[in-house]
């Protein structure tokens, strides 16, 4: 019975209805109720617009409940009406015959509606609160929730703005938001966990990670990023601490097929790790005598405790690995012939690069690879009260140098030939590195070694100057000649750059500067079966990278063996949540200073190789946890997945986009409202106990957040409350000179209500005009008068704070002496006005749709043609012409449901 | 005791509204152990959505035959729940509903063990008359596709044109000689400055244009009988002739009256002191400078709220209380309009406005803005201390204390003093006897609920349109005569109606035929007819609303109201007198 439209096409419903508040859900009950199919669409989880968050409604004081409910029911009930919730209209245009071609999406909930059952076990265990917007941001309402207890439907909907940027710049994805909310609930077994997803070395990264994800935490943009690998150091500590073995075995789905790893760093561990959780036979091939490549051999103890490095790699042998140590593996065709089905070379980059100057052979001039794995292995070098020379600027140059000092040199020179501005070591790590005695010796570098009896006895260095900038942008070092000067030195270590461990394979294997070739998204070499990743391929980087690439390698490889094709995409990230709104949204948030890293003195430092950052206390991290701003909401702790007893939560959805054909369209998107700070001498977002109209009604409705009439500071019951009318509204300061049409009259329902709650209290009204216009109003605000609420005219100028807590109010009095007055209440109320909803314009693309002057849409014809706008067949309802009480509303929406009708009739266009 | 039936109780807590003052959960534990009962507990909002998917899923899997709500008033959630119970595949008329807000939580609050204990025993008395409760059909008819509109003014004549753009054939009756009500009367309209003679004339021109509008002018209702979906009309025309129509609903869209001011009232009765209308008439009729009976006026008065907004006084023993709506903007908009007419003729009029506060609301406040900036002066008043207007040297004095400046005393000498009088309930007299159309407080027609059936009014198929319903401004008048149009739409459109089946039923072994159910009976639903060789009423059930005139009256007993008979009232007593006991 479909009617083809003019491109043939079937019209999906007659008409579309946009935003499901009152008017929305009149309007579409009523074209439904006259035999119209109906699509109604609202951008939010539940139907109910604003007026289902109201307490109760003038002048009848039915609970808002009472009102809306029914609507809500009608709706999703009703046989020719379909809903639409949590969907976004993107573009309405008109076609040429008169009916709509409309674009729609679904927005990704992440919960499986239909599956859904609402029993909203997951908001009770999500870990992140958030300002609850059904509440006007009084209390916080959890990112995982549904949006209120009468929500048609009631299904949970999981926030997610996107990825935190945290875990989006994490190389590896670490949930880094995710285990920070979990800390903060105290659930740290979950929080290690949930980790382990995409990292099993935490105890190693805990420490020595360089945390690229602190580097965006949006929190530093306000008092400091928070210190997440911090908190990951408490809660890997506490953990490892009460389970000193892994809590898992083998997994119980053994797969035949066996995979050889070369090399037990990071990337190799990892890869082995995610490819046994997947049930593959995993060997390890290691040449030193220990697993644990660079963790192991580079970084020294008192940045990384070999101890914590064991207890990571159980996480990896607990799987059933076997790491096969002092094995080096010079033939890939020989491990192909011992059964492997595939191979992941993951050697990584600890071959020194050289540096080609006079004396580089002498005795005490040493790589810096080198010096640090003696030192790592217990073959101390003997530095005590020598002078060691550490060459280069890097990270790399920082661990030998810390290190001599810890082993008693007698003085450790950094010599770089650019400023300390150009140095590429972390900032952090430099002034640790000064902190404890080391000297930078800046704008110089070595031009040779100078020996005595073969051994080292000074080094000549040669003052630089930074001249034009190199291929890279930096600015290239130029010596000065005649510079030159001797510096007395036992021993020098060169950090000046790292070569990867290749040289055990073929050279077509290779680029030109020894690193492994692999495809940059699968990892696969060459060879379908070998597999490479880690600094081998990328050239020296952060453990971190070389965790991610073993990650994406045995996701891939794991493919691989079950004969599925690569190309697929390896992880579902979001876009990165943009920080701006974040901020905007964070500036009423109390200010949260970091929590101090606990750390031994300098002093004390100098004198050992323990690990000098200490561990945060439980309650330490835990307030640091705190100061997450839950960029993205959602922080994918995971924990809602796990109670979820119908399975409903997909992390991996997507919007689904939809092409419609309507008849015709009302739009009913409502109005804004005023932000009350706007009006910035009454002092809202200042004051706690200065709230606006929206949240007293919460604070009066029958779900209301404190299940009581309190004053948000302090929980008390206020004696003197003070409703300030006309906010924002008939207010040209604001540039908003209407009415705000409802102010007057939902004061007068608050103060009613609130005299029930609190009988005791005093309620003071300050007025300009009591606008009590329609059917009952007045003789409400009579009954009012009656009941003791005082009416005063005149304005608030400003409200102030006093030093009992108390607001003073300074108003004008206008009766009687009149006069400038001060009055103090213990709570403030303000009336605030209404803005357009102006999001409605751009969804017509075929033109424009007409505004009237205050923004709002403007109705042709208002007296003969309510409803009608200048887009023929594109009607509106209610507010979203002006804001209006509900009763008017419920009229101005039939009177669309009867002229969406009529244009259906004359066009033709119903099904 | 056995369980004959499985009834399904449900107590609601309403947000608070019922379970601050009733323990709803000792309500439903003391149920759930009571004979009949298959299962009792309580919901936060039991209209909410999800709860309602949790009773229909009970319904279903506990096989219930029987169901008692008890939460707010039947008025609001009857519909509801049956649509409920429905959807469970549980007959609507085995559910009963009890009034466990209006009746014990609002009324009782202070006295929770005794709200208590009465909630439980009312409930209880819900539960007796549902294990009395079978299944009941509603009665479907056939709705006629035709409307009758009452008043041809804007409301009713946009009404009409909407009507017939469904497809539906539609009369409308006009009392008075020419259609267009008040509109057609003023001229110049504020905010949209539209003309009223002109929106008048355009919507005539469609009126008379469409082949599905029939208008009659004097035109009168006299008689209507009938139902939802099938009435017959009777429309006296010019005094003489009847015209009887079928009509399958009913728009009334008859208007207000403006407020006639008692003698004296802000000077009424004095030359110079005229309504907003009149002087409007004189301002806009005239071609030369505004002059009243010859005399060039120079100063002019406006009184707000006049004949609006009062209170009890010995004057005024029937005060008007509401607010009359669009009076504020009417006149501030009237005041720009003698701007508009002093700069035309080169002339400096001086405008008072005396108001108690200017409810220019919403857009209109532009109305206010402007007149203030064209030079009116506004003044405000207390009703404690009211402008009184008098005459002095052939001129008007208004004395009034302005609050705004300490209560100071002036007085203004005005050659006209414009009273803003207010809209009251059109007096309908034999109209009303026709409708039966209830009235509300303030004496306009009564909506069944102000926001949730806002056009319908207590008689099933008749909608209220405009001002006939309240004061209101032109473009909400029309507003809500579409809305009337909506609803009546929905109605007729669907081709059928279901009627409740909560009707009259006569035992004919005991109706002997004494009449007396006929003459009690206010909607001519029952019927004689032959039952095997005896006399016996019968009940036209798609007449009879079960309103039960002639249950009482029937000297043999033999009439029972469906869901409400005589076995489940004596049923109800007797478990409402039950001892509490608590669970």
């Amino acid at each position: 019975m479909l009617k083809p439209d003019a491109d043939g096409r079937l019209l999906d419903y007659d008409v579309m209805v946009v935003g499901a508040g009152v008017a929305g859900m009149e309007t579409a009950a009523s074209m439904g109720d006259m035999g119209y199919r109906v699509l109604l669409v609202d951008k939010n989880a539940s139907v109910g617009g604003r007026a289902i968050l109201l307490s109760k409604v003038f002048p009848t004081l039915d609970c808002a409940s009472c009102i809306v409910t029914p609507k809500m029911a009608s709706v999703s009930h009703h046989p020719n009406v379909q809903l639409m919730t949590y969907s976004e209209v993107d573009a309405i245009a008109r076609n040429s015959d008169g009916s709509f071609a409309v674009e729609l999406h679904k927005k990704a909930s992440f919960v499986d509606f239909d599956a859904c059952t609402g029993c909203g076990k997951c908001e009770e265990i999500c870990t992140v609160a958030i300002p609850d917007e059904y509440n006007y941001g009084l209390v916080t309402r959890r990112a995982a929730h549904i949006a209120f207890p009468q929500a048609v439907p009631k299904k949970a909907v999981i926030q997610r703005r996107g990825e935190a940027p945290c875990t989006f710049t994490c190389p590896a994805n670490v949930k880094a938001s995710g285990y920070v909310s979990l800390v903060r609930a105290g659930r740290y077994k979950e929080a290690f966990a949930l980790h382990l997803e995409n990292a099993p070395l935490v105890g190693s990264l805990a420490r020595a990670c360089y945390a690229p994800c602190e580097s965006d935490c949006t929190r530093g943009e306000k008092e400091g990023t928070v210190h997440i690998r911090a908190i990951k150091r408490f809660m890997v500590d506490r953990y490892y601490a009460e389970h000193p073995e892994p809590e898992y075995g083998p997994v119980e789905n053994q797969l035949e097929t066996r995979v050889a790893i070369v090399g037990s760093g990071p990337a190799g561990l990892s890869a082995a790790f995610y490819l046994a959780r997947l049930g593959h036979q995993v060997t390890i091939f290691e040449a030193e005598r220990e697993a644990g490549g660079m963790l192991r051999t580079a970084i020294p103890a008192y940045r990384l405790p070999k101890d914590v490095v064991d207890r990571d790699i159980k996480n990896v042998t607990a799987l059933g690995v076997e790491i096969r140590t002092g094995h080096r593996v010079t033939s890939l065709p020989e491990l192909k012939r011992q059964g492997f089905d595939a191979v992941l070379i993951t050697t990584g980059a600890s071959d020194e690069n050289s540096l080609d100057i006079e004396g580089r052979d002498l005795d005490g001039v040493v790589g810096c690879m080198q010096f640090l794995h003696d030192v790592n292995v217990g073959k101390l070098p003997d530095v005590k009260n020598k002078t060691v020379m550490v060459i280069g600027g890097g990270n790399s140059a920082m661990d030998p140098a810390r290190a001599a000092i810890r082993m008693g040199a007698g003085r450790v020179i950094i010599n770089y030939r650019r400023g300390r501005q150009e140095m590429p070591a972390h900032d952090w790590e430099i002034r640790g590195a000064e902190e404890e005695g080391v000297e930078l010796m800046l704008m110089s570098t070595p031009k040779r070694f100078i020996g005595k009896d073969g051994k080292l006895v000074a080094v000549e260095c040669i003052s630089m100057v930074l001249g034009a900038p190199d291929e890279s942008g930096r600015r290239r070092p130029v010596p000065i000649e005649g510079s030159e000067k001797t510096v007395p030195a036992d021993v020098a270590v060169l950090a000046i750059g790292l070569a990867p461990s290749t040289t055990d394979f073929p050279a077509e294997m290779k680029n030109g500067k020894g690193l492994l070739v692999a495809n940059p998204q699968t990892l696969q070499t060459a060879d379908p079966d070998v597999f490479a990743c880690g600094d081998c391929v990328t050239a020296p980087t952060m453990i971190i990278n070389a965790v991610a690439q073993g990650r994406r390698a045995a996701f891939y490889i794991d493919r691989r063996l079950k004969g599925e094709p690569l190309d697929v995409p390896f992880d579902g990230v979001l876009d990165k949540t943009g920080k701006a709104a974040v901020l905007e949204e964070a500036k009423r948030f109390v200010e949260r200073r970091p929590v101090p890293q606990p750390a031994l003195p300098p002093d004390e430092r100098r004198k050992t190789f323990e690990c000098y950052e200490k561990a945060m206390s439980e309650a330490e991290a835990r307030q640091e946890a705190q100061r997450c701003m839950n960029c993205a909401e959602c922080s994918q702790c995971m924990e809602c997945v796990s109670v979820c007893a119908p399975k409903c939560i997909d992390f991996a959805q997507k919007p689904t986009p939809l092409s419609l054909n309507v008849g015709a369209v009302v739009v009913s998107t409502g109005f804004k409202i005023l932000d009350p700070a706007t009006k910035e001498l009454l002092g809202y977002g200042r004051f706690p106990d200065v709230i606006s109209g929206p949240q007293m009604d919460r604070l009066l409705a029958p779900t209301r957040p404190y299940n009581a009439v309190l004053r948000p500071s302090d929980g008390k019951e206020p004696e003197r409350i003070a409703i300030i009318l006309c906010v924002g509204s008939r207010d040209e300061t604001v540039c908003n000179p209407l009415c705000c049409r409802i102010g007057c009259m939902y004061a007068i329902k608050q103060a009613q209500l609130a005299m029930g709650a609190l009988p005791m209290a005093e309620i003071t009204i300050y007025m300009i005009d009591v606008r009590a216009f329609g059917k009952g109003y007045n003789e409400f605000y009579e009954q009012a008068k009656d009941m003791g609420i005082e009416f005063v005219k005149g304005k608030v100028a400003r409200i102030e704070q006093l030093a009992n807590g108390n607001l003073a109010l300074h108003y004008e009095d206008m009766l009687g002496e009149g006069g400038r007055k001060i009055r103090e209440h213990d709570l403030v109320v303000l009336t605030v006005g209404f803005l357009p909803n102006t999001d409605v314009f751009s969804l017509y693309k075929g033109g424009e749709l007409a505004a009237d002057d205050f923004g709002y849409v403007r109705e042709v014809d208002p007296i003969s043609e309510p409803a009608r706008t200048n887009v023929d067949g594109l009607f509106v309802a209610g507010t979203t012409i002006g804001v209006m009480d509900i009763p008017d509303t419920v009229l101005h929406s039939g009177a669309a449901a009867t002229q969406a009708a009529a244009y259906l009739e004359r066009s033709g266009g119903r099904q | 005791m056995t369980n004959k039936r499985r009834i399904g109780v449900y107590v609601c807590h309403c947000g608070g509204n019922i379970s601050d003052h009733v323990d709803v959960k000792d309500v439903a534990r003391t149920l759930a152990g009571e004979a009949d009962v298959e299962v009792a507990r309580t919901h936060l909002f039991a209209c909410s959505d999800a709860s309602q998917q949790e009773m229909i899923d009970e319904i279903k899997d506990r096989k219930l035959d029987g169901l008692v709500i008890a939460s707010c008033s039947p008025k609001l959630h009857t519909f509801t729940f049956r649509a409920m119970a429905q959807r469970a595949g549980l007959n609507p008329y085995q559910y009963v509903h009890v009034n466990l807000r209006e009746q014990c939580s609002w009324v009782h609050g202070g006295d929770k063990a005794a709200a208590t204990a009465k909630g439980i025993n009312i409930v209880r008395a819900g539960v007796a008359k549902c294990a009395l409760t079978h299944p009941l059909t509603p009665l479907r008819i056939e709705t006629q596709p035709r409307v009758l509109v009452v008043g041809a003014g804007v409301a009713g004549m946009r009404a009409a044109i909407a009507l017939a753009e469904m497809g539906l054939s539609v009369f409308v009756i006009e009392r008075e000689n020419e259609p267009g009500g008040w509109t057609s009367q003023v001229g110049w309209m504020g905010p949209d400055h539209q003309h009223g003679p002109e929106v008048v004339a355009k919507l005539l021109k469609e009126v008379k244009n469409h082949e599905n509008v029939v208008l009659y002018t004097n035109a009168e209702l006299t008689a209507k009988s009938g139902h939802i979906g099938d009435f017959t009309v009777t429309i006296r025309l010019c005094g003489e002739k009847d015209l009887t129509l079928n009509v399958g609903a009913i728009v009334v869209a008859t208007g207000f009256t403006p407020y006639e001011p008692r003698d004296g009232e802000y000077g009424w009765g004095l030359p110079g002191v005229v309504t907003l209308k009149e002087f409007r008439q004189l301002l806009e009729e005239g071609d030369g400078p505004l002059t009243y009976r010859g005399v060039p006026v120079r100063d002019v008065g406006f009184i707000y709220c006049v004949g609006s907004r009062q209170t009890e006084s010995e004057d005024c023993p029937e005060p008007n209380t509401h607010c009359s709506r669009f009076c504020c903007m009417a006149t501030a908009f009237s005041g720009s309009l003698l701007h508009e007419h002093e700069k035309k003729f080169g002339r400096t009029i001086n405008q008072y406005h005396l108001y108690r506060d200017v409810r220019t609301y919403g857009r209109l406040e532009t109305v206010y803005a402007k007149a203030r900036a064209d030079g009116a002066l506004f003044l405000r008043w207390d009703p404690s201390d009211p402008p009184r207007v008098e005459q002095r040297n052939g001129r008007l004095a208004v004395k009034v204390k302005d609050t705004l400046l300490g209560d100071e005393e002036l007085e203004i000498g005005a050659d006209l003093v414009v009273l803003a009088t207010g809209m009251v309930p059109r007096k309908n007299g034999a109209l009303d006897d026709v409708l039966k159309i209830p009235k509300s407080k303030d004496g306009f027609y009564n909506e069944i609920h102000i926001k949730l059936r806002p056009v319908e009014t207590a008689i099933d198929g008749v909608c209220i349109a405009g001002t006939s319903q309240g004061p209101k401004n032109l473009a909400e008048s029309v507003a809500s005569s579409l809305a009337a149009v909506a609803r009546t739409g929905a109605l007729l459109k669907k081709g059928y109606v279901d009627l409740e089946p909560l009707v009259a039923k006569i035992d004919t072994s005991k109706c002997v035929w004494c009449n007396e159910c006929l003459k009690a009976c206010p909607y001519g639903a029952i019927e004689r007819v032959l039952y095997g060789d005896k006399e016996v009423a019968t009940v036209i059930e798609s007449s009879c609303k079960g309103e039960g005139a002639c249950v009482p009256i029937c000297p043999q007993d033999a009439i029972v109201i469906e869901g409400y008979r005589d076995d489940q009232i004596v049923a109800m007593i007797d478990a409402s007198l039950k001892e509490t006991v608590p669970a």
